[in-house]
């Protein structure tokens, strides 16, 4: 490892690599647009492909809007983590996050919050609207967009587990599918059954603790494991 | 006993040793097979209920059973790797991946043909049944990345992150599968603790059957993981020696 020559003490100098890291991101999604526009446009489109798939009664996409919607934001995530460390693995910046005397699980988690923040919220804010599209039941869309709100970080959280561990791969995409989507299930499992629940009449606040938990263990472990990953990828 | 930890890790050692125990372990695997199978097949009480279609659980319950082994075994082997970097973990972690997803597809195929006869569909969306599916499936994302990794060392690392957080995540799945499942299908219309009641006639060859097809599972896992050591130590002399004499 490399020595710290920097005299200052390390929390400071932790936080300012977080920070930094964060900044980096945003600025690089500024930059570069479309790789902010095309997940997003990819859920507006699968969103709009289930009732032309399924059928256009208001009455049965009713029963479906839930689903779809958690189905089309789970692949647009997956389709969103492809950027997340390819970029930097072939600048080579990737390799210089390593080298440095910062704590990598902070930058890790930098880089996740930084790429959730431009390709996971706008599927989040536009949620709604496409919601309403599908004709999700009234009274719904609260919870939804909670949990969609709580639950699309997870999802970026574990992909970047598996797109650490591709990043050195030419081809990855299907791989990345097999290994990240059955690890989504239970988020998937609990967004959409706190939709279908609390439209029965169940309490909301159980699904968004549960929801909660698989944040915050998310939030915790996996940029552990998105750090070794990126140890074993880029070596 | 870091001697003896370190004698462990010998490839050579653990193929001379497996050596020695195969032909017991062989010998007790085919008793206990031709005692179960026989014993279920012939001798076993058609169920009242579900008549001869019961003993399609002397094959599925068994294969259920370990398929759950799999994941544990695999993070254990990949924690193994990670922080002692014992080759001989990672080659039984590599040998145990198809062996796992084989022996969960057999269990997802036997409860298949059984559920036609019992629950007149070879498949509904049950909790047990969906967290095996998704378990075949994250088993098949590990020999994916295996095989899309050509360096054995970035492989065996990268495999054994993999497993540890898939072994977490398949625990994750299973709740979250049985919670999902219970709310939507209270009554499931077999459990397989159904031998519980039932006198020692029925579960004495179930017994009999774990023990084969556990006997089975290590054969299978030695005998492949004999020939991992023997391709990667292909170059030793040890190696070299015995395919001289053979």
């Amino acid at each position: 490892m490399v020595e710290r020559i920097d005299s200052r003490p390390r929390s400071s100098t932790t936080t300012t690599a977080f920070v930094a890291t964060l900044k980096r991101e945003l600025i690089l999604a500024y930059k570069r647009k479309h790789d902010v526009v095309n997940p997003f446009m990819f859920f507006l489109i699968v969103a709009t492909l289930f009732p032309i798939g399924i059928s256009p009664e208001p009455e049965r996409l009713s029963l479906i809007a839930a689903g779809a919607l958690w189905i089309a934001a789970l692949l647009a995530s997956l389709l969103a983590m492809d950027n997340l460390y390819r970029a930097d693995y072939e600048d080579g910046s990737l390799e210089q996050m390593l080298l440095s005397p910062q704590p990598l699980y902070f930058m890790v988690l930098a880089k996740n919050i930084g790429h959730w923040l431009v390709s996971g919220l706008p599927v989040v804010l536009v949620s709604p609207l496409i919601a309403y599209m599908l004709s999700l039941p009234e009274g719904s869309y609260m919870t939804l967009f909670l949990t969609l709100l709580m639950g699309t970080p997870v999802l970026s959280l574990l992909g970047s587990i598996g797109v650490a561990l591709t990043v050195g791969l030419g081809s990855r995409g299907l791989i990345l599918a097999v290994i990240t989507l059955p690890m989504s299930v239970p988020v998937l499992i609990a967004g959409t059954m706190a939709v279908t629940e609390t439209q029965n009449g169940a309490s909301l606040a159980g699904y968004l603790a549960i929801m909660g938990a698989l944040l915050l263990g998310t939030l915790t472990l996996a940029p552990l494991a998105s750090a070794a990953a990126l140890r074993i990828s880029v070596s | 006993m870091w001697t003896w930890f370190h004698q462990l890790g010998s490839p050579k050692w653990f193929y001379e040793l497996t050596g020695r125990w195969l032909p017991w372990l062989v010998a007790a695997m085919s008793l206990l097979l031709l005692v179960g199978i026989v014993w279920a097949l012939l001798f076993v009480p058609p169920d009242y209920q579900q008549g001869n279609t019961i003993r399609i659980m002397y094959i599925h319950v068994p294969f259920a059973s370990i398929s759950l082994a799999f994941f544990p075994l695999m993070a254990i082997a990949g924690t193994v790797t990670l922080v002692w970097k014992i080759k001989l973990a990672d080659m039984i972690a590599k040998t145990a991946a198809p062996l796992g997803a084989w022996f969960t597809a057999l269990a997802l195929a036997s409860g298949s043909i059984w559920g036609s006869d019992i629950w007149g569909t070879w498949w509904i969306w049950d909790g047990r049944l969906t967290s095996m599916l998704l378990q075949l499936f994250l088993l098949i994302g590990v020999i994916s990345l295996r095989s899309a990794l050509e360096d054995t060392d970035a492989a065996a690392k990268a495999c054994a992150v993999l497993s540890i957080v898939g072994c977490i995540n398949v625990f994750v799945i299973k709740y979250s599968v049985d919670w999902w499942n219970t709310l939507h299908q209270p009554a499931s219309p077999i459990t397989t603790s159904g031998e519980g009641p039932n006198g020692p006639e029925i579960w004495v060859p179930l017994v009999i059957m774990i023990f084969a097809i556990y006997l089975f599972f290590a054969v299978a896992l030695i005998l492949s993981t004999r020939n991992e050591i023997l391709q990667r130590e292909r170059r030793a002399q040890w190696v070299q020696d015995l395919v001289r004499t053979a």
